[in-house]
């Protein structure tokens, strides 16, 4: 499929959106998770800490044998609790102890490589000599994290008699390491999923589409006019399988429509050729000579001016066709169907041959119609009427109502018509056997226009007819609403 | 010379009386019918040449015709008249037992043309290439015209000319008609040429009384074979 410059396809499109959303979730997912185990490792640490501290204190408490608050505020110098700051210092953990005023008493680091402890905050350590058991802080030395905590230092866990606090401070320098190695995996990860994602996306979108591509192709096929390509998907039962079977059925009316039009004129050309063949012979043959003799020449002559006449009919009809077809010039009004009728009677008396033509008073009614079509229509009627009926028949024409809409019939005595030619009856150009030998030939058009006329005015035609036995033509009209 | 007889099948009036009028002009005798079963029941009493038949008829279609005559083993040639050109439509035509095939809009002279062709096929005329009226002999195939043996050059107009007279020993032609019989219907000079050329003709044959080519005052020129 070929775009227009500088456009993007709908492939390109979903697949751009979908990466976006991989993407993000993707992101958020392992930032999460990241997050998590983040947490977990600290809150990990600190219990640890915590617990591996509980007894060290009570180990140093039972050593300095302090039974009651008075000989512990009497121990609360540099000598005492150093052996307890070295003890709970380790590798990576160092503790300084504060007394009541948060004034550093001793501190655990003794060796170089053991880390610098950060200075105290008094804003933490104010929480711990309150009482608070779990106060833990971010800290920084040196541009490291260091993770804070404080433990009030006290005779039992429970006693409210508190005489300094430990500050216990760890680095964090093992947890990033493992962090680090954790997250450059998870990025790797992260990409090889992104990567699979996006290509898999790309592919299911591009299979789901592909169809889509078929029905573009055969659009342009048929646009060019060939209507026998079909899209061939239509046993999908997502929306292209449903667009396709939409369009198949598009494409049938069109073509339905486009053979219609074809028919059409293929019969119009038709029509216009007998009449020239006519006009062309008898030219030939009078230029070969006839043209000498008066008799033949008048004779020739006549024929002529009655092709040409014929031709000009054929004309005036197929454009009174078109133009009833292209633009619907209907201008509806009410009408008193009796005053109407009564009207047209008068006119249908003229019409007439050497029939009678009667009116058959149907119920009072108001139709919504154009009366200029309306009496076109029962003219077209009459006139075929008058001219398949034998002399001294009888013509009537009468109404009834059928709810919604006026039923309007004109009935003859005529020859009437077989089976054949009432199928083919509104087709145009049609001309049943009898027509052949009527004397004023038509062009086939009057019913065809006259069904054309009933149909702007919502209405149908329908013709009731045997061989010798007559012609009933009705057709409907809608009624006024009350 | 028996007169060719040729049924004509065809319901339009004006195409039948241009018809009627055209073949009658070139000696052949027409007879018209305007349905199938008329022409079916003509052909059974009346021997015909050759049958014009043209395929919509009011009460069957031309095809059928054409079947029902070949039915009957006879083996009149046929030329179908229609306004139909589709290719199915000729095969269809043909298949059902038709000669020849001519398309509506035709051209008179293509008629004419092909119903020489038709009847020569058939062998009801040996068309002779060789004309003889008095002591002037045309040969249409040579294009050759000889008068007492001497042979005479003409210019293919003159030639024409001559041809159209000959073949109609008797018969007045307006020079109207001359000029558009020899020179085409669509030769847009005057008439005034006709008689040009029928002087270089009347010089080139060293026409003296009693005059082959005759001037018929106010109307044109006729063509009388002297005596052997």
């Amino acid at each position: 499929m070929h775009l227009p410059a500088g456009k993007i396809s709908l492939t390109a499109k979903l697949v751009f959106l979908y990466a976006t959303l991989l993407i993000s979730s993707v992101l958020l997912v392992s930032y999460y998770s990241y997050w998590n185990i983040w947490q977990l490792f600290i809150t990990n640490k600190t219990s640890h800490i915590r617990a591996r501290a509980k007894p060290v204190i009570e180990h140093w408490l039972q050593d300095q044998k302090i039974t009651d608050p008075t000989s512990m505020a009497k121990k609360i110098s540099r000598r005492n609790l150093l052996p307890l700051a070295r003890d709970l210092t380790s590798k990576d953990t160092v503790a300084i102890i504060l007394n009541k005023q948060g004034d550093i008493i001793a501190s655990g680091k003794r060796l170089s490589e053991e880390p610098t402890p950060p200075p105290p905050n008094l804003k933490y350590v104010g929480k711990a000599l309150a009482g608070d058991n779990e106060v833990t802080y971010w800290s920084k030395v040196n541009d490291k994290a260091i993770l804070v905590f404080l433990i009030p230092l006290r005779l039992q866990p429970d006693s409210s008699t508190i005489f300094g606090a430990i500050q216990m401070s760890t680095s964090l320098a093992d947890i990033d390491q493992i962090l680090l190695r954790n997250g450059s995996m998870q990025i790797s990860a992260v990409a090889i999923v992104l990567c699979g994602g996006v290509l898999l996306g790309y592919l299911l979108i591009r299979y789901s589409l592909r169809d889509l591509h078929s029905l573009t192709d055969t659009c342009r096929e048929i646009a060019k006019g060939d209507f026998s390509r079909k899209p061939k998907i239509t046993r999908r039962g997502d929306e292209i399988g449903h667009l396709a079977r939409s369009f198949n059925l598009m494409i049938n009316q069109l073509e339905k429509m486009f053979d219609s039009q074809k028919r059409f004129s293929a019969n119009a050309a038709h029509e216009l050729l007998t009449p020239l063949t006519g006009l062309r012979g008898s030219i030939e043959v009078l230029l070969r000579g006839a043209q000498d003799n008066p008799e033949v020449l008048n004779r020739l002559n006549k024929g002529m001016y009655k092709e040409v006449n014929r031709l000009i009919r054929i004309c005036d009809q197929l454009l009174a066709v078109s133009k009833l077809e292209n633009s619907c010039h209907v201008e509806k009004q009410k009408i008193k169907i009796h005053s109407f009728m009564k009207d047209f009677i008068q006119q249908a008396q003229l019409l007439a041959r050497n029939q009678t033509v009667q009116l058959l008073q149907g119920p009072s009614l108001t139709l919504i119609a154009d009366p200029d079509l309306l009496e076109q229509i029962l003219l077209n009627l009459l006139s075929n009427a008058v001219r398949y009926s034998p002399a001294n028949s009888t013509i009537s024409i009468g109404w009834k109502s059928l709810g919604q809409t006026a039923e309007i019939w004109l009935a003859d005595q005529g020859y009437g018509m077989d089976e054949k030619t009432l199928t083919h009856l509104f087709e145009p150009f049609y001309r049943g056997s009898s027509a052949c030998k009527s004397e004023t030939k038509g062009a086939g058009l009057g019913l065809t226009l006259t069904r054309t006329m009933v149909e702007a005015q919502e209405g149908s035609i329908h013709v009731n007819s045997s061989s010798g036995r007559g012609t009933t033509v009705s057709f409907t009209i809608p009624l006024a609403s009350r | 010379m028996k007169q060719i007889q040729i049924l004509l099948v065809e319901d339009d009036p004006v195409i039948t009386e241009f018809l009627r009028t055209g073949l009658g002009y070139e000696g052949y005798a027409v007879s018209v019918v305007d349905t199938g079963n008329d022409a079916l029941n003509i052909i059974r009493d009346t021997t015909f040449h050759l049958i014009i038949l043209d395929i919509m008829l009011p009460d069957m279609d031309g095809f059928t015709v054409c079947r029902r005559i070949r039915n009957r083993e006879l083996k009149i040639p046929i030329l179908m008249l229609t306004v139909r050109k589709e290719v199915a439509d000729r095969i269809k035509g043909l298949d059902s037992g038709a000669d020849d095939y001519l398309t509506k809009p035709f051209s008179f002279n293509e008629l004419l043309a092909r119903i020489r062709a038709l009847l020569r096929r058939a062998g009801n005329i040996r068309e002779s290439t060789r004309i003889i009226q008095g002591t002037l002999v045309l040969d249409t195939n040579r294009r050759e015209v000889r008068r007492n043996g001497r042979q005479i050059e003409l210019t293919p107009t003159e030639f024409n000319l001559l041809k159209l007279l000959i073949r109609h020993p008797g018969r007045v032609f307006t020079r109207e008609t001359l000029l558009n019989r020899v020179l085409g219907y669509d030769y847009d000079g005057g008439t005034n040429v006709v008689d040009v050329h029928i002087n270089h003709l009347r010089q080139k044959l060293r026409d003296r009384p009693p005059i082959l080519i005759r001037t018929v005052y106010g109307v044109g020129y006729a063509f009388h074979p002297d005596e052997t």
